[in-house]
C-alpha cells in the first residue's frame, strides 16, 4: 500500500454546489463519505481520480426518516451503525437492520455510509492488491490489464460485489435516487446494478446517489440475514442471502423475496423465487424448491476467500431455508 | 544414554520451596501496561528525529530471477531522493545461524522469491521515496520457479542456492531404540499423514527500525525487534565493522511470536543509507511487506507411525517431516530438528525414528513461531494416538498415563526432564472438563478431546558458540532506595520486564513496582542472547535471581556491622531490614542502601546463567537442538458441536492446562495461557497463507490472512499447574509458547468424537468437514487431500532415507 496519490479535494456544502464539482470534472472525480472503502483502494491505486468530492457535510444527503406515505427515507450519508441501530428500522425492517449489524466491525461501521455500502467496488484477490502486486501479475481486465486470471476466457470482469445492504434493500423494494446538474431520476434499486465487474452500477460520471426509499408496503415483513464468512467480525460476505417476507391468514407465502449478494458481480433479486412462494403454502415443500431456485442462481467463481465457490453456493441453498422457515415460523429442525 | 552427574547440575540451581512468597505469586498488572493500553508507549514508528529520511525497498516481482541490471540514473535524479542502495552494496552474507550465512541486505544477482529486495532508496519523505523506487529500472532473466516442498525437490533446473543443488537446507535421519523392534512389539499400529500450510505471526506492530550514523564510525539503531544482540551481530557482519560499533536501542515491541528475532534487510540498510547520507533513516514495512519477510511457520508434511501395546503403552514412532522452509535459511534448521527432537520430551517413549527435511522454495523465508518446531509433530502425534486407543478400546485419556516420563528422567534422545507436571495437568483437565461422564457419551454431533503439547524452557545451547553464559543481569541500587535492573531480555508485551521485576522484588523484600527494568539498549545491558525459545524467565529470571541475593547479602553485611548483628539473623521483609529473630525493623531498606553507597558509591552486583552441562544434549550430529534446560507441559481439552449440514464447528469450551512450574505473575500466566490456546486455534480452523502458482502470496493483509477476532474466541479456562522446577527461578519455567501445540490435535479429536472422522489437514474448515463425513458415509467417495512429498533418492545413498524404509 502506498500514500494517498496527489488529487484535488473539493468539499461542497450543498448537493448542488457537488453535482456542479461532479459535473465540471465528470469521469475524473471520485465521490468520498466515509472513506472505508476508497482510502484503500486509492492507496492500492485502484483509483487514481484527479478529484475527489467529499460529501460529508451536505445535509440533504442525511437523515432517516418517515416520508408522508408513511415509507423509510434513508439519507446516502446514514452510517452503517445508525442503521443498524435505529429503533424503526430494527422493528419493521428488521432484514436491514441484520444485514448493516453484519458489516464489518464498530469502527468501520460508524464511518462507513448507505450510500458508500451501496457504490462498494466490486472485489476479487487478483485486484484488491498492491500496485507492485498486480503489475506483478500482469495487471488484470478490471483495471490497467487485458485478461481475467479467475476466468481466463472472460471477457468482462467478475469480481464480486461485496454489499451487505443491497441485497437486504433488494428484497425490500427500495429504489434510490440520482442526482446530478441535469436533474434527478428515481430508479428500482434491482436497475441500479449491472452484471459487470468492472462498471458496476449505472450510476453517471456525473451522478450522485442521494437517497434510497422503502416503500410503506414493505414494513413489518419479517427478515433473514445470512452471511457465511471465515471470522465472525471484519470479513466481506462469501455469500450473503437476504430474505423477507410474511405470512397471510391462510399459511401462505406473501410478498416473500430472496436477494443474494457475493456470489457475481452485482447483487441478484430472485423473482423465480418470489413467483414460486407467493401465495403457497408455507411448508417445508415449497421451501424446498424455493432454496433449490437458490442453489441453481448462485454461481460464485473463485474470486477470493478461504471457501471454495461450490461449498459459498451449498451455503445459499441452507441460508435460504433457513430464512424462509423463519419467516414461515418453523421450527428449525434439531440436529439428529 | 547417560546418566545425569550431579556435579555438573547449574551453579546458579534453586530449589527454593522454602522461600515463603509474597511479591512472586501475587498477580501484577504489567509495569508497562498503563502506557501500552493508553497509547502512550514509542514504537518505531512514532520515533522522529531532525532530519530524518524515509527508507524504502524496492522489491521483487519474479519468484526466482538472475539480475541482468539495476539502473538507478533517473531514480537518483527525483527531487528529494539522498541516496539508492542496490545488491552491488551489500554483498556481505550474515544470518543468524552460523551454519545459515546466506542472506544479504539487498539481492546480489539473483532474487529468490516476490518480494525481495532488489534496492533501498532514502528520500525526504514517503512520496519522494515511492517516485524513486519506481523510477529504478531492472532487468530481470527469468528462471524455473519452485514454489513447494516437491517442485523443488524435483527441480531440474538451477538450484535456489548453488550450494544447495539438491535445494534441501539440511536432512537429518535419526534413530533411537529400536524401532522396528517397536513396532513388531505393537498390538496396532496406525499411521497417516498430516500437512500444516504456512502461517505467520501477524505480531499488530510491523517491523521498523531507524538508523542513525555519527559520522565517526558508531551507528545507532532503534528497532523493534526481539534480539538486539543478533541484530548487532548481523549489521556489524553485513557492514563489515566491529560489532561494539553498533548500537541497537529496542523500541517498545507491538508483539513478536518468534517474528523478530533476527537482523532483518530493514536493519542493515538503513544503517548503510545512514552512513551515506549522514541522516538518520527509517524503515516501517507494510503489511504486505511483513509478508514478505514472514519467518513465521513452514508449510509442512508431516508422516507419523504410532505402534501401541494392547495397555496403551507407545511402542514406536516413526515421523517423516518435510518442511517447505522457503528461500533462506533464518531458523531453519532449529524448526526442523526441534520437529524430531522434542517428539520425546512428553511421554516415556523408548524407540523413535526421524526423518527430516528442510526444503529451500522460492517463497519468503520461514523462521521461529511461537511454538517453534513443534506444532506439526504434536498434532500428529496425539491423534495418532487416539487413533491407536480408540482402536484398543482404551480411553486416550487414561491411555497416555501409561507413558509417563518423571523428574529425573532421561530421554531416550538425552533429553533430562526436571520437572514434570504433565500427570496433574491431565487430572486438573479431566476434572475441570467433566471428562468421563462425556468422552464418546455425549450426544452425537457433540464430543470432546484432549491434546497434550510443551515446550522447553530456553534452549540449552546458544546459537553463539562459546562458554558464555546466556545472560547477565546487572542491579544497581541508589540512594533513595530505588533499584535499577539492567537486562539483555526485551519485553515483547508478554511481561518479561514485569516478571525480572518481580523476582528482584521477591529476593530484596521491595514491590516489583520499585524496580525499574532497563531492558534490551545493547549500549547499557549486558549480553542476553534474545527473548525466544521460552528463555527469559528462566534464564534472566535465574541471573537476575542471582544478582538480588548478592545485592540482599551486600546490603545486610553492612547493616550487621552498623547495628552489630550477625548478617545471617537478617533479613530484607516488606522494604525494611528486620530481624529475623523477631521481626523487629532495624532500618528501612532505603536507609540501608545509603549506608552502603556512602562507602562505596554505586553499588552494584550481577548475576548470571549458564545452562547446566548435563542439560546440553546427546553426541549425535543434531543432537545439540533440542534439548531444553527445562519443560512445559500442557493439556487441553475442548468441547465442540459440528453440525453435519454446514460442516461448521463451534467450540463450547477450551480447558487448559499449564505446568508453568510456578506461576511468578498469575495474571502473565493466564494471559499467555489463553493467547497460545487462541493462535494455536487460530491456525486449527482458519489461518493459512495462500500463493499463486509462481509464487505471489494472494492474502498478505489482515483482511483476508484469517486472524480470528475477538468476536470469535471462546471460553478458555485456564489452569495453572505448578511442579515447582528445581532449578528455575523460585520453580518457574515457561509459559509462553507449551500451550499453542495441543489445542490442535485436541479439536481435531474432539470432532472424532462427535461425529466420528479424523480430519489431518489444516486449517479444519466447514468444507474440509463435509468431505470428511462425506467419505465417511461413502467410501467410494473419498475426500482429496494434499499429498505427502516424496523425496527422491540421491545417488550413492545406502543410509534409509524416508519411513518406508522401516519394516514392521
Amino acid at each position: 500500500m502506498k500514500t494517498l496519490p496527489p488529487f484535488h479535494l473539493h468539499r461542497p456544502k450543498s448537493l448542488e454546489e457537488a453535482t456542479r464539482a461532479l459535473a465540471e470534472h465528470a469521469g475524473e472525480c471520485r465521490v468520498i463519505a466515509g472513506g472505508t472503502d476508497l482510502v484503500v483502494n486509492l492507496r492500492d491505486r485502484i483509483d487514481i481520480p484527479e478529484h475527489v468530492v467529499s460529501v460529508g457535510a451536505i445535509d440533504e444527503l442525511q437523515g432517516i426518516d418517515r416520508d408522508p406515505a408513511s415509507s423509510l427515507r434513508l439519507g446516502a450519508l446514514s452510517t452503517i451503525r445508525e442503521i443498524s441501530m435505529h429503533r424503526d428500522i430494527r422493528k419493521r425492517f428488521p432484514v436491514l437492520a441484520r444485514a448493516a449489524e453484519s458489516v464489518s466491525g464498530p469502527t468501520l461501521r460508524a464511518m462507513g455510509t448507505l450510500g458508500g455500502n451501496l457504490c462498494l467496488d466490486t472485489r476479487c484477490h487478483w485486484f484488491n492488491q498492491s500496485f507492485e502486486w498486480r503489475r506483478g501479475c500482469g495487471f488484470c481486465l478490471k483495471k490497467d490489464g487485458d485478461i481475467c486470471h479467475v476466468a481466463k476466457s472472460s471477457s468482462i470482469c467478475v469480481a464480486t460485489s461485496c454489499g451487505d445492504l443491497a441485497p437486504a434493500l433488494l428484497t425490500l423494494g427500495a429504489t434510490v435516487t440520482l442526482v446530478s446538474a441535469r436533474g434527478s431520476r428515481e430508479l428500482a434499486l434491482d436497475e441500479f446494478y449491472v452484471d459487470d465487474g468492472t462498471h458496476k452500477f449505472v450510476l453517471e460520471p456525473d451522478e450522485i446517489l442521494t437517497e434510497v426509499r422503502v416503500p410503506a408496503a414493505a414494513a413489518g415483513r419479517r427478515g433473514f440475514f445470512g452471511k457465511l464468512r471465515a471470522r465472525a467480525a471484519i470479513d466481506y460476505p462469501l455469500a450473503s442471502v437476504a430474505v423477507s417476507g410474511s405470512i397471510d391468514g391462510e399459511g401462505r407465502f406473501e410478498n416473500t423475496s430472496i436477494a443474494l449478494s457475493a456470489i457475481g458481480p452485482r447483487p441478484v433479486l430472485l423473482d423465480a423465487v418470489s413467483e414460486l412462494v407467493n401465495g403457497r403454502a408455507a411448508d417445508e415443500e415449497t421451501i424446498r424448491g424455493a432454496a433449490e431456485i437458490v442453489y441453481r442462481a448462485a454461481n460464485p467463481l473463485k474470486t477470493g476467500g478461504l471457501y471454495s465457490p461450490g461449498y459459498r453456493r451449498l451455503r445459499t441453498r441452507l441460508y435460504a431455508r433457513d430464512g424462509l422457515r423463519e419467516i414461515a415460523g418453523l421450527k428449525v429442525d434439531e440436529r439428529p | 544414554m547417560s546418566t545425569p552427574d550431579p556435579s555438573h547440575t547449574s551453579p546458579t540451581s534453586i530449589a527454593d520451596d522454602e522461600t515463603r512468597l509474597d511479591v512472586a505469586g501475587r498477580s501484577t498488572p504489567l509495569c508497562d501496561s498503563r502506557e501500552r493500553v493508553s497509547g502512550k508507549l514509542e514504537f518505531v514508528e512514532d520515533l522522529r528525529f531532525p532530519g530524518m529520511l524515509c527508507g524504502k525497498f524496492l522489491r521483487s516481482p519474479h519468484a526466482h530471477a538472475r539480475i541482468v541490471s539495476v539502473d538507478v540514473t533517473a531514480a537518483r535524479e527525483i527531487l528529494g531522493v539522498h541516496a539508492i542502495i542496490t545488491g552491488k552494496d551489500t554483498t556481505r552474507r550474515y544470518g543468524v545461524l552460523p551454519i545459515g550465512q546466506d542472506e544479504t541486505a539487498i539481492a546480489v544477482d539473483k532474487v529468490r522469491y516476490v518480494g525481495q529486495e532488489v534496492a533501498a532508496v532514502a528520500a525526504v519523505d514517503e512520496e519522494a521515496a515511492e517516485r524513486a523506487i519506481e523510477a529504478i529500472d531492472v532487468e530481470y532473466e527469468v528462471l524455473p520457479s519452485y514454489v513447494d516442498a516437491q517442485s523443488a525437490l524435483d527441480a531440474d533446473g538451477p538450484p535456489i542456492h548453488e550450494d544447495r543443488p539438491r535445494n534441501i537446507e539440511k536432512e537429518y535421519h535419526h534413530v533411537f531404540g529400536d524401532p522396528e523392534a517397536g513396532f513388531e512389539e505393537a498390538k496396532v499400529v496406525v499411521e497417516d499423514t498430516f500437512f500444516h500450510p504456512r502461517v505467520t505471526h501477524a505480531a499488530i506492530e510491523p517491523h521498523g527500525t531507524i538508523a542513525r550514523y555519527d559520522g565517526a564510525g558508531r551507528y545507532t539503531l532503534w528497532s523493534a525487534t526481539q534480539a538486539p544482540r543478533h541484530v548487532q551481530r548481523g549489521v556489524a557482519k553485513a557492514l563489515d565493522v566491529a560489532e561494539s560499533s553498533i548500537r541497537v536501542i529496542p523500541t517498545a515491541v507491538g508483539g513478536g511470536f518468534g517474528g523478530k528475532s533476527e537482523a532483518f534487510p530493514q536493519d542493515v540498510a538503513s544503517a548503510l543509507l545512514a552512513r551515506i547520507t549522514g541522516r538518520p533513516i527509517r524503515f516501517v514495512l507494510s503489511r504486505e511487506e511483513v509478508f514478505f519477510l514472514h519467518r513465521g511457520r513452514p508449510e509442512s508434511h508431516v508422516r507419523m507411525r504410532l505402534g501401541m501395546a494392547a495397555d496403551g503403552r507407545v511402542t514406536a514412532v516413526g515421523c517423516e517431516t518435510i518442511q517447505d522452509g522457503g528461500a533462506f535459511c533464518s531458523y531453519g534448521v532449529v524448526t526442523i530438528l526441534y520437529s524430531g527432537a522434542l517428539i520425546a520430551a512428553i511421554y516415556d517413549l523408548k524407540n523413535i525414528r526421524f526423518d527430516g527435511y528442510r526444503v529451500i522454495t522460492n517463497k519468503p523465508a520461514c523462521g521461529p513461531m511461537r511454538g517453534h518446531g513443534t506444532i506439526g509433530s504434536r498434532h500428529a502425534f496425539e491423534v495418532l494416538f487416539d487413533r491407536a486407543a480408540v482402536a484398543l478400546d482404551l480411553d486416550p485419556l487414561q491411555a497416555r498415563t501409561r507413558n509417563l516420563l518423571h523428574p529425573g528422567a532421561r530421554t531416550v534422545n538425552d533429553l533430562r526432564i526436571t520437572s514434570y507436571g504433565y500427570p496433574e495437568c491431565l487430572t486438573r483437565v479431566a476434572e475441570a472438563s467433566d471428562w468421563r461422564s462425556k468422552r464418546g457419551k455425549l450426544p452425537r454431533g457433540r464430543g470432546i478431546g484432549l491434546g497434550s503439547s510443551h515446550y522447553v524452557s530456553g534452549a540449552s545451547n546458544s546459537i553463539l558458540r562459546g562458554k558464555f553464559p546466556h545472560t547477565t543481569v546487572v542491579l544497581q541500587c541508589e540512594r533513595d532506595g530505588s533499584v535499577k535492573l539492567f537486562t539483555g531480555a526485551v519485553d515483547l508485551g508478554q511481561g518479561s520486564d514485569t516478571a525480572q521485576a518481580i523476582v528482584v522484588g521477591q529476593a530484596l523484600g521491595l514491590d516489583a513496582g520499585q524496580v525499574q527494568v532497563i531492558a534490551g539498549d545493547t549500549g547499557l545491558t549486558p549480553v542476553d542472547l534474545g527473548t525466544y525459545a521460552s528463555r527469559v524467565t528462566f534464564m534472566a529470571g535465574n541471573a537476575a535471581l542471582e544478582a538480588a541475593r548478592r545485592m540482599a547479602a551486600k546490603i545486610l553485611a553492612r547493616v550487621a556491622r552498623d547495628v552489630g548483628i550477625f548478617e545471617d539473623e537478617l533479613e530484607l521483609r516488606a522494604e525494611n531490614v528486620v530481624s529475623r529473630r523477631d521481626g523487629r525493623v532495624l532500618l528501612s531498606f532505603t536507609e540501608a542502601v545509603r549506608l552502603c553507597v556512602q562507602d562505596e558509591g554505586a553499588l552494584v552486583t550481577k548475576g548470571s546463567y549458564w545452562p547446566p552441562s548435563d542439560a546440553r544434549g546427546g553426541k549425535f550430529r543434531g543432537g545439540g537442538v533440542g534439548p531444553g534446560v527445562s519443560y512445559s507441559y500442557a493439556v487441553q481439552a475442548v468441547e465442540v458441536e459440528v453440525d453435519e449440514e454446514t460442516g461448521e464447528v463451534s467450540i463450547e469450551r477450551i480447558w487448559a492446562a499449564h505446568d508453568c512450574g510456578r506461576a511468578l505473575n498469575p495474571l502473565a500466566v493466564r494471559g499467555q495461557i489463553e493467547g497460545s490456546v487462541w493462535m494455536g486455534l487460530a491456525q486449527a480452523i482458519s489461518e493459512e497463507q495462500q500463493f499463486t502458482d509462481d509464487g505471489r502470496c494472494l492474502n498478505a493483509r489482515l483482511l483476508e490472512y484469517k486472524m480470528p477476532t475477538t468476536v470469535d474466541s471462546p471460553a478458555i479456562e485456564s489452569i495453572i499447574v505448578e511442579s515447582r522446577d528445581p532449578e528455575g527461578p523460585f520453580g518457574a519455567k515457561e509459559v509462553g509458547e507449551g500451550s499453542l501445540g495441543a489445542i490442535i490435535p485436541a479439536l481435531t479429536n474432539a470432532i472424532y468424537d462427535a461425529v466420528g472422522v479424523w480430519i489431518c489437514d489444516l486449517p479444519i474448515t466447514p468444507e474440509r468437514v463435509l468431505a470428511a463425513l462425506a467419505e465417511r458415509d461413502d467410501a467410494s467417495a473419498p475426500r482429496r487431500r494434499p499429498r505427502q512429498p516424496t523425496v527422491p533418492r540421491h545417488e550413492g545413498s545406502s543410509t534409509p532415507q524416508t519411513l518406508d524404509d522401516l519394516t514392521r
